[in-house]
């Protein structure tokens, strides 16, 4: 593809015409600016973007956000709305890692309280929350107790004392994706799942001590309890082994599926099912069960955190409290209620890579956060700024809701390790004041910023064409990876 | 083989493998190889005093080739073993017989979330077969 196949619409909008491909069944629109469109040029992302667009049923537009990069199948930061009942749902538009996702905690701490502890707050999080390649958790599960657990999501982890009623308020969907169901699940995923509950994973997966740096919306960082200087804390991850197994189980079982249904597809994994047939149900019903996975396994990650915050500062701070300000998903697909044209339509949104991101007043939101929108979670790179954000009436119009979900990978994880050497990356990041604990040097080398776009810039386009809004930047004091 | 049986090729979020092999026996052979390299940098040092056999049976070739590699991928998950010494006993396009034989790993290098279907096509080649196979890492 080429920079002439793409039209300016609006600022920071950038159309593909259906005409541009045969079988793309509407068109396709890429937030950017110049520069993330040219750097987008460089790998698949934007051919992947244009497939997207030939799946049945798709509403509008097929969206990419400007943190987009190369996936399988979906692009990376796609989003795509199907039409109920006959669209399809699309296991590989929803990917292996189902319910990835973010969450922020809030502390009455400021970054002098904590300073004095840091380096101990960081080793006993590493210590305390397990993390790395298929490394068990504390928590280890029988089968029954499993299944109750992925039908229930966080009422689970609240009958079990890992949550208080405040965390799943604090929560999209308040944890619970409901139609969840357990018999749609392979006994391997079971099997996976076991003891992975309350674990990090590896990869790009992390725990992050921040800062708040700046805030840009006083009034919706107020309602979130962020002031500049405050120490926040994040968790990225999502529904470890069982996540994947449904996701493998159900790319395989579509694929003879879609020829049955006369659907032709670019890519294979794409593979689809009309929402309305047996095969797209059972689909949404073990991927619900996974998402409920997802937001237990972070559920007791911040019960771990909070154990943590208590053994290292409880007596030397005067409020070690760790609170929830949200929990966001960004690797799922939802049937919600958008406004297309002039009919409100119900749709299943794909978001792979992508983060809902509900404008004021919109369903589902909690009462606290209401009037000023749905908070956004953006993590940066390892090192860099993060953002919180606010969904928007834009959003709403524009995105089925949604906006970028972090920086954007735009170097391969072989060339960044060719690039960057684990051990000095963590040299340079413990020079700027940043504590790491890494379980893999040699990964930390994957995840180096020079791998990723700027996440500042990839906010301006999201708040510039308003589809979020700025509420705070937050920079990181200590990263606990896999 | 006049080109390489495993090579390494950019993605910019994954990792991939291009592989090759003369018929589909040494094909599945390469791309297991290939996969235990990605998991540990040195897969020989791990022995061979573990074998499992395996029995599988996929809707077409490809199929049969995801599920090969997600099947090793699962056992170096839970049970940190990863194969290196490949014996295909039978292979056609929708069944396979193989006797594996490796050694535990204590830490993997890198966790194989899943094997993708991403434009998965196994291609005939003037010196057999090539295929290049995109993992969720």
């Amino acid at each position: 593809m080429k920079r002439s196949d793409f039209q300016r619409v609006a600022p920071y909008v950038y159309e593909i015409p259906q005409t541009f491909r045969a079988d793309m069944r509407v068109p396709a629109r890429f937030y950017a600016d110049g520069e993330l469109l040219e750097a987008a040029l460089g790998d698949k992302s934007l051919e992947q973007l244009v497939n997207m667009a030939t799946l049945p049923g798709m509403v509008n537009y097929a969206l990419a956000m400007p943190d987009i990069h190369q996936g399988y199948g979906f692009p990376i930061g796609g989003v795509a709305a199907t039409e109920l009942p006959d669209g399809v749902i699309s296991p590989g538009g929803v990917g292996y890692d189902i319910n990835c996702g973010v969450r922020l905690l809030g502390t009455h701490l400021d970054e002098e309280d904590v300073a004095p502890y840091l380096d101990e707050l960081a080793t006993e999080l590493q210590r305390n929350c397990p993390h790395g390649v298929g490394r068990g958790g504390k928590i280890k599960l029988k089968r029954n107790e499993l299944i109750r657990l992925v039908e229930q999501g966080g009422q689970w982890a609240l009958k079990n004392g890992y949550a208080t009623q405040m965390d799943l308020e604090h929560t999209e969907e308040n944890g619970r994706i409901s139609g969840a169901d357990a018999s749609k699940v392979s006994y391997r995923a079971f099997e996976r799942g076991m003891d992975q509950v309350g674990t990090l994973g590896a990869g790009n997966h992390f725990i992050e001590v921040d800062i708040v740096e700046e805030v840009f919306y006083e009034e919706a960082a107020n309602r979130m309890g962020l002031f500049p200087g405050q120490i926040v804390v994040q968790i990225h991850c999502g529904s470890r082994g069982f996540g994947h197994q449904v996701c493998s189980d159900y790319v395989k079982r579509f694929q003879p599926v879609v020829h049955r249904y006369g659907i032709e597809l670019p890519d294979r994994e794409l593979v689809c099912a009309p929402l309305s047939s047996p095969e797209g149900r059972d689909y949404l019903a073990a991927m619900s069960a996974a998402a409920n996975y997802a937001f237990v396994n972070r559920q007791v990650l911040t019960h771990l955190i909070r154990e943590s915050f208590e053994w290292i500062l409880a007596g030397k701070v005067k409020n070690h409290h760790v609170y929830q300000i949200y929990d966001i998903a960004h690797n799922m697909a939802k049937i919600e209620r958008h406004q297309v044209g002039k009919q409100t339509m119900e749709v299943c949104v794909h978001r792979k890579g992508a983060t809902r991101a509900f404008g004021p007043g919109s369903a589902g939101l909690p009462d606290r956060y209401r009037d000023i929108g749905q908070p956004v979670l953006v993590p940066g790179s390892m090192g860099t700024a993060s953002w919180v954000l606010v969904g928007t009436e834009g959003s709403m119009a524009q995105s089925f809701g949604s906006t970028c979900h972090g920086a954007g990978r735009t170097m391969s994880r072989t060339r960044a390790k060719k690039t960057v050497q684990g051990g000095t990356l963590r040299n340079e990041l413990e020079e700027k004041g940043i504590r790491v604990r890494a379980g893999s040097i040699r990964g930390l080398a994957e995840e180096a910023p020079v791998a990723y776009k700027d996440v500042d810039r990839v906010i301006e386009v999201v708040h510039g064409a308003g589809i979020a809004r700025k509420v705070a930047r937050i920079v990181p004091a200590a990263v606990i990876k896999g | 083989m006049s080109r390489e049986a495993i090579e390494i090729v950019e993605h910019t979020a994954d990792w991939s493998l291009r592989v090759r092999g003369a018929d589909l026996g040494e094909l599945f052979t390469n791309a297991a190889k290939g996969m235990a390299m990605l998991m540990v940098e040195d897969p020989e040092a791990l022995g061979d005093d573990v074998a499992r056999s395996l029995d599988l049976e996929a809707y077409d070739a490809e199929s049969l080739l995801v599920d090969w590699l997600n099947e090793l991928a699962y056992l170096a998950e839970m049970d940190g073993i990863v194969f290196n010494e490949i014996e295909v006993n039978e292979i056609s396009e929708t069944r396979l017989m193989a006797t594996v034989r490796g050694g535990e790993a204590l830490v993997l290098d890198k966790h194989i979330k899943a094997v993708t279907f991403h434009n998965l096509a196994i291609q005939e080649t003037a010196s057999g077969l090539e295929v290049t196979i995109v993992f969720d890492v």
